[in-house]
């Protein structure tokens, strides 16, 4: 499917050659230019599409830029933007400290629901397809007004969960609408729809080679011993690629606050993501300069937390390609 | 599978038991996943004033004319969102699935020059918050003439054809890495060139990382309400979720039981597609896959 | 063979040491990108002259609305009627719920390509109008083609900012105490009457918990539109001229006033009250049947109605009603670059104060603006929520004061600062004083 249209493929057809050396240096020679070739709509994408926002964003970052102002009245503010958020905007920091809460409670937990389900549904039986498709139901939802209030009647204070604990005589919480519990709801949501991870962690599974448990299972080794020596490392690179994409998810996470709280990011701020600061700063406030400044402080900080993840993954995801990191 | 536990050393009845224990679990877990969709359906049957008043599951009153009320509503009736987001995300899916993994292939790999500073690039671009990248981006394809064009939906599909989302590319990466060099190297010997690796050794082995591709790229595109908000103005390209907001003026009008119904109808294509496509995640394929 | 063909190590994020020459690329590109894209922005943000001035060349003129299915078949049919009546004149007509409406609006505009005619209201059109987007009306209601002399005078006057008329208003609205008559009747409780005092209110409402066993009034203490009446009150107002009109010393007051009514038990706890402050009309505490009292507006009865079975009833604002003020509850406005500004001008005129679209637009947009019309129209009128809520409107018309100017820039975080604030001393998270500081620091410093 994919290659039938590809203009490489056309003029470069797939034929047998000889395995000439290349060139010296790594990255010369043919090989180099076939990755440019394969690169190639990436790139065009990169520098038409994508790149020329972002540092148009950056630029804006140091100007008073409204969004209603033509273009040439931009004014040019220097740091003012970010001197505002780290002196002056005492919201800014709580949104932080919002979001870093939300993401070191709600990515791990996350995963751990996503990793644990995808195993469960691993095996193969009648109907698990239908299974997996239940469990991804939730997150089939995405941010949509039904969802907001469903969620809303669910962790109202005589909403169902209330009842259900009232079941074990567990005395309830107005939830979403109670400043000291609603960041919490806020998680539970975004851990509900685990089902993006759960695919992935599933799709994984399915990529280790099943002659390794055999292998495994002459050896003597149990179902855990085969899960900690066999599944896990082969299913590193998938780990890691849930870990960091959900990490910057997770700090990202707009949906979930902007659906629970109507946008606000109440009640009292408790649900103020550093996204939904943001989008309120650019788009309701109309100071897209002080937006686009926080994006940018956004962008270093998950920047620098990823390129940890990087570094540490040498340590732990394993490569069959024969690579170590 | 089966025969990785016929050989463990557990009695018979252990699997048995496993098995139960298993089942149970999952249904357990999924009573919990499950509720708020019911109440959601059963939202879908019931007269607004009972949404905003009864918060149990089911109604008091059956009112299925939710689903023929929002189906007919708006003038060109609801099945046209239904097909403009089918068309959407479908076309998204293929570009994704195509420019995606040409530009995973190259960066899990072959070797050329500034790999590692494109991958960088790469990922950084998963980093910004969209919300400030919108009006950049309006400007941008305005000014290439793309907004208000002949067909609306260019600036929607074009990023997608253009291996943009950064999401799928790592991805797609992150799977290659697991398919063992020693296959390339054999073709390598065969005489293959970079291609033909790709053509005949990657690609049949892609196939998970492609059905994930194509599953959440078709669900996400499926979604995905800001951008088409943004660049949809006119009532007949409207897309299922830009639709679906048109039944709730919170400050005046607001049906919320016909919006529940197109809510629940709106859930089932993308629960038929990520079933249909996770079929295709089942069929194993290492074992061919090593051999060859 | 693993030696033959070293891969290199993958996914190098961290990897530093070779990126000094795609840094300099990068700068380059930078500089490059930063020069060509004013000229984009340039290009896409300058305005067009009237394509024409042959007042019978065909003309396509953009409209864009935020409302639900119902006001969109509304308008299509009056805007049909006028190309009926000028037939070189077609729409090319955009319509969404509220929604990201205003999102949208402001990337149009960013990107240069605003509609001609756009609806708008007072929490934008300052914002809009300072910046040179909306096109003032001033000479055109000069010269009549804008014909505002049927329009109550405070009506107008509140779509003008920095003395241009930037919005014309599109219909009228007053703020409304809507309460549960079906919940009063039953427990042989009195109805609120226009003119009660706030102690009053709160005694009322006080009385309504004990015997109801139902919260008396939700506790609008978050709700800029009762915060403002009740400031108009005490001789304060929201905005003077560049500044805020009131002191954190009435805030505190404001604060104390409602947080002694919570302590009476006259309003729900809390969480409910948050529940109810949100302008969603499904949410409201007196249709959820969480509160026997609602501080909406008048004119959103009949929606209100819709979700509940119980009867309900509208009053005015507690304290002198002359507080309240004729409303703009939307504006028709004018992009400022449009092509066609004058055929532009002359719609939104149209669907003011013809005669035949009125009857069309009937009272969807608030109380038409133009009073003749509103009077064909109230004749005319069926629902009987309808027409209780004109009624009441009509009422109070005698008594309605002046105008205040339009909400300044900054007024979305007003609005959203009093919520935080109030919610803040409801949840005794701050006490009124601190509260009413914090608002007042976070006010001046966004219509600064």
């Amino acid at each position: 499917m994919a290659l039938t249209t590809t203009p490489e493929q056309t003029r470069r057809p797939p034929r047998p050659v000889r395995a000439t050396r290349r060139g010296s240096g790594p990255g010369a020679g043919r090989e180099g230019l076939a990755g440019y070739v394969f690169l190639s709509p990436w790139l065009v994408g990169l520098l038409g599409i994508t790149a020329i926002p972002m540092l148009l964003s950056l630029y804006l970052s140091f100007t008073n830029y409204d969004v209603l102002t033509p273009w040439p009245e931009v004014e040019w503010v220097g740091l003012a933007n970010y001197r505002r958020m780290f002196t002056a905007d005492p919201a800014y920091w709580h949104a932080v400290r919002v979001t870093v809460t939300f993401a070191l409670v709600a990515v791990p937990l996350k995963l751990a629901t996503a990793l644990g389900v995808a195993l469960l549904l691993n095996r193969t039986w009648r109907g698990v397809g239908l299974f997996r498709g239940l469990f991804y139901l939730p997150s089939l939802l995405g941010g949509s007004v039904a969802l907001a209030i469903v969620w809303r009647s669910m962790f109202n204070a005589d909403g169902a969960v209330n009842s259900f604990l009232a079941f074990f005589g567990i005395q309830g919480q107005p939830w979403v609408n109670d400043p000291d519990w609603a960041l919490e709801t806020l998680m539970v949501l975004a851990i509900w729809q685990f089902g993006a991870p759960m695919v992935i962690f599933l799709a994984g599974l399915k990529q280790v080679p099943t002659e390794l448990y055999e292998a495994a299972a002459v050896d003597g080794a149990g179902p855990f011993r085969q899960f900690l020596s066999v599944t896990l490392p082969m299913l590193s690179p998938v780990i890691f690629f849930n870990l960091v994409l959900e990490t910057i998810h997770g700090f990202q996470g707009f949906t979930a606050a902007f659906v629970l709280s109507n946008g606000t990011g109440g009640p009292v701020d408790s649900t103020l993501m550093y996204t939904l600061k943001l989008y309120i700063s650019g788009f309701t406030d109309l100071e897209m300069g002080y937006a686009s400044a926080m994006a940018w402080v956004f962008l270093v900080a998950i920047g620098l937390i990823t390129a940890v993840f990087f570094s540490t993954g040498r340590f732990w995801v394993h490569y069959s390609d024969g690579s170590d990191s | 599978m089966t025969a990785v536990r016929a050989a463990g050393p557990r009695p018979r009845t252990g699997p048995a038991r496993r098995q139960v224990v298993r089942l149970v679990l999952l249904l357990a877990i999924l009573a919990v996943v499950l509720y708020p969709l019911l109440w959601m359906l059963g939202a879908s049957v019931k007269s607004q004033e009972e949404i905003v008043n009864n918060i149990g599951l089911l109604p008091e009153r059956f009112t299925p004319a939710n689903y023929s009320d929002g189906w007919a509503n708006f003038d060109v009736g609801f099945g046209r969102f239904f097909l403009n987001s089918a068309l959407i995300s479908l076309l998204a899916v293929l570009g994704n699935a195509v420019s995606c993994l040409l530009a995973a292939y190259a960066f899990a790999r072959l070797r050329f020059r500034l790999r590692r500073v494109w991958f960088a690039i790469m990922i950084g671009t998963l980093l910004l918050p969209g919300h400030v990248l919108i009006v950049p981006q309006y400007i941008l394809f305005r000014s290439l003439g793309l907004v208000g064009a002949q067909w609306p939906y260019l600036p929607l599909l074009i990023p997608h054809l253009l291996a943009t989302d950064a999401f799928f590319v790592f991805l797609i990466v992150q799977f290659m890495r697991g398919i063992p060099n020693e296959l390339d190297e054999a073709a390598k010997i065969d005489g293959a060139s970079e291609y033909g690796i790709f053509r005949h050794v990657i690609l049949p082995l892609s196939r998970p990382a492609l059905v994930t591709t194509a599953i959440f790229t078709f669900i996400w595109t499926w979604n995905d309400f800001f951008r088409q908000l943004v660049y949809l103005s006119q009532l007949p390209d409207y897309t299922v979720p830009v639709a679906l907001t048109l039944f709730i003026d919170s400050t005046s009008q607001s049906e919320v039981g016909p919006m529940f119904a197109m809510s629940v109808l709106s859930l089932l294509p993308v629960f038929l597609f990520f079933v249909a496509f996770q079929r295709m995640l089942v069929e194993g394929i290492n074992t061919s896959g090593l051999k060859g | 063979m693993y030696a033959a063909t070293p891969v290199p190590a993958g996914p190098p994020a961290a990897d530093h040491h070779r990126t000094a020459r795609p840094g300099r690329r990068l700068a380059n590109l930078l500089a490059a990108t930063l020069v060509a894209v004013p000229l984009l922005f340039g290009a896409a943000a300058c305005g067009g002259e009237d394509a024409s001035d042959d007042p019978n060349a065909p003309v396509k003129i953009s409209i864009f609305w935020w409302g639900g299915d119902a006001r969109a078949k509304l308008t299509e049919d009056a805007l049909a009627l006028y190309t009926k009546k000028h037939p070189n004149v077609t729409f090319e007509k955009t319509w969404q719920a509220n929604q990201g409406y205003f999102d949208k609006l402001a990337t149009l505009t960013a990107g240069g390509n605003p509609p001609d005619i756009f609806q708008i209201d007072d929490n934008f059109l300052a914002e809009y109008a300072a910046r040179n987007a909306t096109l003032d009306l001033t000479s055109y209601q000069q010269s009549g083609k804008v014909d505002t002399s049927r329009f109550p005078e405070s009506l107008w006057k509140y779509g003008v900012v920095d003395g241009k008329l930037a919005g014309l208003a599109a219909g009228e609205n007053t703020q409304g105490l809507v309460y549960n008559k079906t919940l009063l009747t039953k427990h042989g409780l009195p109805e609120p009457t226009t003119g009660m005092s706030w102690e009053q209110h709160i005694a009322w409402a006080a009385q309504v918990s004990a015997k109801a066993g139902m919260p008396g009034t939700q506790d609008p203490s978050a709700d800029y539109k009762a915060f403002w009446v009740w400031l108009r009150q005490q001789g304060k107002d929201l905005y003077r001229d560049k500044a805020l009109g009131f002191a954190a010393e009435d805030v505190t007051a404001w604060f104390e006033l409602w947080k002694g009514a919570r302590d009476r038990k006259a309003t729900p706890t809390p969480d409910v009250i948050h529940e109810g402050n949100v302008t969603d009309v499904t949410k409201q505490l007196v249709v959820t049947g969480k509160a026997a009292t609602s501080w909406v507006w008048a004119n959103q009865l009949p929606e209100l109605k819709k979700n509940t079975k119980d009867e309900l009833g509208v009053v005015a604002y507690p304290g002198d009603p002359s507080a309240q003020w004729a409303r703009a509850s939307m504006y028709y406005s004018v992009f400022k670059g449009s092509k066609h500004r004058d055929a532009a001008v002359d719609v939104i005129n149209f669907l003011v104060n013809d005669p035949e679209a009125a009857q069309v637009l009937g009272t969807d947009r608030g109380l038409p603006s133009n009073l003749d019309l509103r009077k064909q129209v109230a004749e005319s009128a069926t629902d009987p929520a309808m027409k209780l809520s004109m009624q009441v409107e009509e009422d109070l018309a005698s008594t309605f004061g002046a105008a205040p100017q339009v909400p300044l820039k900054g007024h979305s975080t007003l609005k959203s600062e009093l919520t935080k604030a109030a919610e803040a001393v409801q949840f005794g998270r701050a006490t009124p004083a601190e509260a009413a500081r914090q608002l007042v620091a976070a006010c001046t410093a966004a219509i600064a």
